[in-house]
């Protein structure tokens, strides 16, 4: 390792001892109490060592997915169960820092606010052992996507990846958290994401951590001009998870487009961050988040977005939506606007409410029993967000997995026809 | 088929439906007109078993049983329909499968055997093309984005396809243009059946003739006025409802 990677590592970990984790004080923080992840992982969260038993990482992957794969397990890259395209440079993590520790010090460096703004990420960039190190070069359309399974069996793990997508190249990246019900634990997962000009990539996240999990995930992503990147974050698994997404227009052309679902049922809690940053004029960004709270389950949606000084003709859209199907279900949501200039259309709208019975009503009168109509609504209701995928093996995938959670789903076969 | 004696009904404490008195007997049609706020929605929503409606007083009996036990999704196993006054839109609930579901309802509560998708799609075009809908529409979210009048027809396609033994047309041929008006009538008129019972809720004369009725009602201020036949519907169009509530009054 050269010493200026060791430097880095050396100092993140300096930054993370130093700030500890946020605390509910911190604005960002509010809703998110981590010191109950604390409680339930204890002081060594940041090294506890994953369950010893095999992991069965086949049982998790999408089925019928037709894609070049990245296995990890339990934080490290399994090649042996990984199958890697020609035509693009992939490597893992661990290797880029054995043969090439400059780059994998770009990677770990790349975001040097972050170090300061989130001791989670500072503990990541210390001790990430593991990821993905993707670069698409020019003018290259990979012809399958690229699937990356991260599969644990409990234990605590820092992943870090770096994907850099070339000019005018498109890639579709599928990354997919689960894990075996077998400990408790926490995954760290840290995505950087550049797109230079005209670059696209359709970026599905999908969180299904084992119910004892938690789950602490950032995304950023810097935009070029005329790039686009199109995010499908679902949020299905873990006791706790936070997800931090940062997109960065940072020249004319770039935009940006944000899927969310989460489902959450039971005493599950499920923080969505996000923030976009219009820095160049003439960029679009376009979000939708859903929610589905059951149980005694809590939601939390934050969305800034930030219209800096020159951005003139920025063209902003943000809606939220939240379905609550039980009284003790809660959501904490929040649109954040920051413009700093008169030329720009910027639109925003929240609901939160539980299904209506106006709807409910006519399904009934049609012959569906009550519960039938509620699911089929809910259904709706959720998947106006998963029709948004490109890829219809993950939507599949991502439905059955979301629907199976909520109760009174039993055709669910049928239904999605 | 029907038959509803001394209905008393509530909408938040208020009350709408102040003693109804009618039976209809199968096979026929009748037509209620009546002027706005009187209270024929709410008689046909709480036959259809809406919440929200209080019964005070009365009873409602459908081929002998006692219809206000029932939830909605038993009346409709039981055949009765309500094409609604306002239509709901419902994205991202398809229109065939919303029907696939009632169909299907319905044939396991009677016992039989549920309709495959081969079989279900065979109906659905056949009734599609009754009410000459366009087969898109088939596929599309439950009313997402159709038309006033779209949605009317799409209304009286669901009829067709549920096959209802008692169905309630509340205001089916409002906003309708004179070609969609025909196309439903032709739908109704070829759904009339010795066994099937029509209440058709109407402001309009001109829906009367095309779809001739056996009986046609004034309800007004929660009360059956007046009971006649087709020509009762044609002074009402000439004289309105006053000399009615005169004559009540009178009586
Ligand atoms: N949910 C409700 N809350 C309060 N009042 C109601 C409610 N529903 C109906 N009403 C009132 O009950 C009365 C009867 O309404 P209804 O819809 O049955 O009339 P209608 O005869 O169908 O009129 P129209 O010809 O305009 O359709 C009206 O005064 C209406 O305002
Ligand atoms: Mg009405």
């Amino acid at each position: 390792m050269s010493a200026s990677l060791q430097q880095i590592r050396h100092a993140a970990w300096q930054a993370f001892e130093a700030a500890g984790l946020p605390t509910t004080r911190d604005e960002d923080w509010k809703y998110t109490d981590l010191s109950r992840m604390q409680a339930l992982l204890g002081d060594q969260w940041w090294q506890l060592p994953a369950a010893d038993a095999a992991v069965d990482a086949a049982s998790f992957a999408i089925p019928g997915l037709d894609a070049y794969r990245l296995l990890f397990v339990n934080g490290h890259f399994d090649a042996a169960a990984s199958n890697l395209p020609a035509a693009i440079r992939v490597t893992s993590l661990a290797t880029l820092i054995q043969d090439e520790p400059a780059k994998a010090m770009e990677l770990i460096a790349n975001q040097p606010d972050a170090l300061l703004n989130s001791s989670i990420v500072a503990a990541n960039s210390a001790l990430a052992t593991d990821g993905a190190c993707i670069c698409v070069p020019e003018n290259t359309k990979l012809d399958k996507p690229l699937y990356i399974l991260y599969v644990n069996s409990g234990g605590t793990t820092h992943l870090r990846t770096g994907i850099d997508i070339g000019k005018q190249a498109s890639v579709e990246v599928i990354e997919h958290f689960a894990g075996s019900d077998v400990s408790t634990g926490v995954t760290t997962a840290v995505t950087a994401i550049r797109l230079r000009d005209g670059a696209h990539i359709e970026h599905s996240r999908l969180q299904m951590e084992a119910a004892k999990q938690c789950h602490l995930g950032r995304v950023e992503v810097n935009q070029q001009r005329d790039s686009s990147y199109t995010l499908h974050a679902t949020e299905l698994g873990g006791i706790i998870s936070r997800a931090d997404v940062v997109s960065r227009l940072q020249e004319p052309g770039a935009s940006c487009n944000l899927n969310g679902l989460f489902v959450a049922t039971n005493r599950q809690h499920m923080d969505h961050h996000t923030r976009i940053d219009h820095n160049a004029p003439h960029c679009i960004s376009r979000e939708n988040y859903r929610a589905v709270l059951d149980g005694r389950s809590h939601g939390v949606f934050n969305g800034k977005i930030v219209v800096a000084k020159g951005a003139v003709k920025t063209d902003s859209a943000q809606q939220n939506a939240n379905l609550l199907l039980s009284p003790h279900a809660e959501i904490d949501t929040k649109p954040e606007l920051e413009i700093y200039n008169d030329d720009v259309k910027c639109a925003h709208g929240v609901t939160v409410g539980q299904l209506d019975k106006n709807q409910l009503f006519y399904l009934k009168s049609r012959g569906l029993s009550g519960d039938e109509a509620k699911q089929m609504l809910t259904f709706a209701f959720a998947d106006e967000i998963l029709a948004r995928m490109g890829n219809q093996s993950v939507r599949r995938f991502v439905e059955k997995e979301a629907f199976a959670k909520l109760p009174n789903i039993t055709d669910l076969e049928e239904m999605l026809g | 088929m029907l038959k509803i004696e001394n209905l008393h009904a509530s909408v938040a404490g208020k009350e709408i439906l102040k003693g109804i008195n009618l039976t209809i007997g199968a096979g026929e049609i009748h037509a209620i007109m009546g002027p706005n706020g009187s209270g024929k929605s709410t008689l046909s929503n709480v036959i259809a078993g809406r919440d929200g409606y209080e019964v005070t007083q009365g009873t409602v009996t459908y081929k002998g049983h006692d219809l206000l036990a029932m939830e909605p999704e038993e009346r409709a196993w039981e055949g009765v329909f309500l094409a609604f006054q306002y239509p709901v839109e419902i994205p991202g609930v398809n229109n065939t499968y919303l029907l696939k579901a009632g169909v299907n309802a319905a044939r396991r509560h009677r016992g039989e055997q549920e309709l495959d998708a081969m079989e279900f799609m065979q109906l659905v075009r056949e009734k599609a093309k009754l009410v000459e809908l366009d087969q898109s529409f088939l596929s599309r979210g439950v009313n997402e984005g159709f038309s006033g009048g779209e949605k009317k027809r799409n209304e009286i396609f669901q009829m067709a396809v549920l096959e209802p033994s008692l169905a309630l047309l509340d205001e089916t041929d409002s906003g309708l243009d004179i070609d969609a008006l025909r196309i439903v009538a032709k739908g109704v008129n070829t759904l009339r059946a010795a066994d099937r019972s029509i209440i058709m809720i109407t402001h309009y004369q001109r829906l009367l003739d095309y779809i001739e009725p056996d009986v046609v009602h004034v309800l007004a201020d929660g009360k059956i006025l007046k009971t006649g036949d087709k020509s009762l519907a044609l002074e009402l169009e000439e004289r309105g409802y006053d000399w009615v509530r005169a004559e009540e009054a009178a009586a």
